[in-house]
């Protein structure tokens, strides 16, 4: 079990990592190469290219981004909730509010998931595929119930520590300096 | 009223203390199940909309610019804009403070992000401060509340989420938000101006031109990045998300190769910390795009909208009321979630009244800087804390007196919207 998540936390910050750099590449090359026109020594090559497909493509990227980051956020505890309540009251009422909060994640993602995997089902069945690319759409529908499960599993990882030895996981202040906003 | 009903459920699920994007779905899971004609279509367009609520070019503009952002705070171009503002204004009365808005100001147009102006300017300004005798508790408040004008400043993350959630124009409320920006950083320097002749506070010698010189052209390849971005967006090269990709591979080059803060083997590490921050960011986009769903759906919008214009409130009156409500949720919510939950709700009673939603725009983000300085939840408030090593509560009073100053600024940008509306309706 151990190696498991071990493995499974590295596929997930490789991923992630993986996804908004392949983005950032492809959005820069794609201005490059339209500015490129303005050089006609250089858009006799460059205008072999075609990248009409990179706002797709770039798009596609940050959503599996987002759904898998999302599950990563759960394990450094990015995601801020409102703690008003949770810090006013005796530590008995925080330990269940606590517990309330973190089964909702995971009730919510469960849900997320099996909407997300009924709903690739019937993309499937449809046979659509994307405008640009002319990927499958229902394989890249995927990334809904896969990021959900995982981020499903990361809150009752998160839920069965906090039972266990009543730590959170805190989001270091180094890190949040990078908060945007 | 189902208004009352949404938002009585939304509370009871913040309450908790579950992050706020899980709060904002569990809402709309929860209403739809028990309160309307529930059908597998209704479902069916819930899972859709996890996908294409985030099918948008516009909203990944905010990914890209907190990737930037995570680069030029590691990659030593702070140091530069810090040396170069205290060349032009250190020998000034509270010249330390006064190069620290500057620069704050500086980084806030290659920055979209005031946390991280506040890390970046900060960890560098606050021990200098301290050690030239500036009271650490002024020094503090300064660093914190001109941090802030990295919202304000474009680019701007929270200008973008606006623009996205309302569909105006990102690159026009860009330029809105220039002369507001330029405006409270001469404020705060004033402020700081007298509050430092006051306190007597000692001078720097003059720096002589040539140092003035040597800091610009250190600091100049940062500083190009803010002619990138703007040029490239109103220059018509490309739109704002374009420009912020861009944007992000010239921080990674300044960081690395130019300015060497930055390590070639750290980047993956820059990577990730960008992922994370623009994943929780996309995450609470996806389920406030549902939200808002819900409420459209319910055609709550135009009901209250409908309401407002049956009380017949002047525009005068219904911008305190927004004002104060936004201020209240500042208080329990971040910038972000606030913006998506309210601007659908608040653009289509503006218009109604005639209030120009660019306009808008700029007062919810003058609204979100205050709230980002102000207890319990401002960001800028945490993040200082652990520059100066100082206790939240500490911050916070030391950000009070400024907290002041910028409610009498909001006061000043909503009751003149030239202030805002001048400079676009130039250019557009």
């Amino acid at each position: 079990m151990r190696v498991f998540n071990r493995i499974l936390d590295h596929i997930e910050e490789w991923l992630i990592a993986s996804f908004i750099a392949a983005a950032t590449l492809v959005i820069f090359a794609a201005v490059v190469h339209r500015q490129s026109a303005s050089f006609p020594w250089l858009w006799k090559y460059a205008a072999k290219l075609d990248f009409s497909w990179a706002q797709e493509l770039c798009i596609y990227l940050f959503i599996w981004m987002a759904k898998f980051g999302a599950a990563y956020g759960v394990r450094t505890g990015i995601h801020i909730g409102v703690d008003v309540l949770v810090n006013a009251v005796r530590p008995a009422w925080k330990r269940v509010l606590v517990t309330v909060a973190l089964s909702l994640g995971a009730f919510f993602t469960a849900v997320i998931a099996i909407m997300g995997a009924r709903w690739v089902l019937f993309i499937h069945g449809t046979g659509q595929i994307s405008p640009d690319l002319e990927w499958p759409m229902w394989v890249i529908y995927l990334c809904i119930p896969l990021g959900s499960s995982l981020m499903c599993y990361r809150f009752l990882q998160v839920l069965v520590r906090f039972l266990r030895t009543g730590t959170l996981p805190a989001h270091t202040i180094t890190a949040a300096a990078e908060e945007p906003a | 009223m189902n208004v009352t009903l949404i938002l009585v459920i939304l509370l009871v699920f913040l309450l908790t203390g579950t992050p706020i994007s899980i709060a904002l779905g569990m809402t709309v899971l929860t209403f739809l199940a028990l309160f309307s004609s529930f059908s597998i279509d209704t479902v069916d367009i819930v899972s859709q909309r996890l996908f294409t609520g985030l099918e948008s070019f516009a909203i990944m503009a905010v990914p890209f610019f907190v990737l930037s952002g995570s680069f030029l705070t590691d990659g030593g171009i702070a140091r530069r804009i810090i040396r170069f503002a205290l060349a032009l204004v250190g020998s000034m009365r509270g010249g330390l403070a006064i190069a620290a808005i500057l620069a704050c100001t500086f980084f806030a147009t290659i920055s979209g992000s005031s946390p991280a102006t506040v890390v970046a300017i900060g960890s560098i300004m606050l021990p200098a401060m301290v050690r030239h005798g500036y009271p650490k508790r002024f020094a503090v408040g300064v660093i914190t509340t001109s941090g802030s004008l990295g919202i304000l400043i474009p680019p701007s993350i929270v200008m973008i989420i606006y623009a996205v959630s309302t569909s105006e124009s990102a690159g026009k409320l860009f330029i809105a938000g220039i002369v507001p920006g330029l405006l409270l950083a001469a404020v705060l320097m004033l402020v700081t101006y007298v509050t430092a002749a006051r306190k007597n506070i000692p001078t720097a010698p003059r720096a002589s031109l040539k140092e003035v010189w040597l800091s610009f052209k250190d600091a100049f390849w940062g500083l190009m990045l803010v002619v990138i971005v703007m040029g490239g967006i109103y220059g018509g090269i490309f739109t704002p998300t374009e420009a912020a990709a861009v944007s992000a591979v010239y921080a990674f080059i300044a960081a690395v190769f130019i300015y060497r803060g930055l390590k070639l083997k750290d980047v993956p590490k820059v990577l990730l910390s960008a992922a994370n921050t623009s994943a929780m960011l996309l995450y609470i986009i996806t389920n406030a795009i549902l939200f808002s769903f819900l409420l459209t759906s319910e055609q709550i919008p135009q009901a209250l909208s409908q309401w407002v214009v049956a009380q017949h409130l002047s525009p005068w009156m219904f911008l305190v009321a927004v004002n104060v409500a936004l201020l209240a949720a500042g208080q329990f919510m971040e910038p972000s979630s606030i913006i998506l939950i309210l601007a659908p709700l608040l653009v289509p009673i503006a218009k109604s009244l005639g209030i120009d939603p660019i306009h808008l725009g700029v007062i919810m983000t003058v609204n979100m800087e205050i709230g980002m300085i102000h207890p319990p939840v401002g960001l800028n408030l945490f993040v200082a804390s652990h520059i100066a090593k100082m206790g939240l509560t500490e911050v916070s009073i030391a950000c009070l007196p400024w907290v002041f100053v910028l409610l009498v600024y909001l006061v000043l940008v909503t009751y003149v919207p030239a202030i805002s509306l001048w400079l676009p309706g130039l250019l557009y």
